[in-house]
């Protein structure tokens, strides 16, 4: 399975990257563990994450063709 | 993707009059209260801010700003239109960065959702924006 991953604001900026394919992953926190081994600077960094455009707190199965985004604290306007 | 919600660069002059234009055609409207966001030329830490650039998750800006408009239509019954027109890009200071153009029977209703409507956006609305100054470097918000 396949999911996409994006990065928003200075998260992009840290990563290096926008979007990035993870293979083979369960959860979000299961995610979130094999980005931070990936981008370790994103671990000083405040953000929300969605699942398929809808922001979750919870740690959610995943499945393939997911979107993931990291979204640092919104600054519309 | 597209969207209705997002504009190339700063909002321009002739979108806002073409929107104006528009709301003739509404003639249930008494009154419309339009909010005009402006890229403010701070100085921090000595330095001005030249531009801002900003990015948005389009396809959940699309989302959130229709739960917005959906809000504010069902809390003010008088609201007849909600229009919201955001930047991504750079925008220069004195440049325009968001559009809130609001139509209604009357005017109280025009100039309170009008502000609801810009309170949502700022908290619900994934954008993020780079201030850009003088010399080049930049800060993230």
């Amino acid at each position: 399975m396949e999911v996409k991953v994006l990065f928003f604001g200075v998260l992009a900026e840290v990563s290096g990257t926008q979007l990035k394919h993870y293979h083979d992953v369960k959860s979000i926190s299961d995610l979130k563990l094999r980005i931070y081994d990936d981008f370790p600077e994103i671990v000083h960094y405040n953000f929300r994450i969605s699942l398929n455009s809808e922001i979750t707190d919870n740690d959610l199965l995943l499945k393939s063709g997911d979107e993931i985004a990291l979204m640092p604290p919104f600054a519309g306007g | 993707m597209e969207t209705n919600y997002l504009t190339a660069g700063p909002v321009s002059q002739k979108l806002i009059s073409q929107l104006v234009e528009k709301m003739s055609h509404n003639t249930d409207s008494g009154g419309h209260s339009i909010f005009l966001g402006q890229v403010r030329a701070d100085e921090i830490d000595g330095k001005s801010v030249k531009a801002i650039e900003y990015s948005a998750y389009v396809e959940m800006v699309n989302i959130e700003a229709e739960n917005i408009k959906k809000k504010i239509l069902s809390e003010f019954p008088d609201v007849k239109s909600v229009d919201i027109i955001h930047s991504t890009g750079i925008v220069s200071a004195g440049e325009i960065s968001l559009l809130v153009f609001i139509s209604a029977g009357h005017r109280h209703q025009a100039i309170q959702a009008c502000s609801k409507t810009v309170e949502l956006i700022k908290d619900n609305l994934p954008v993020w924006k780079k201030e850009i100054f003088e010399d080049d470097s930049h800060k993230w918000k």
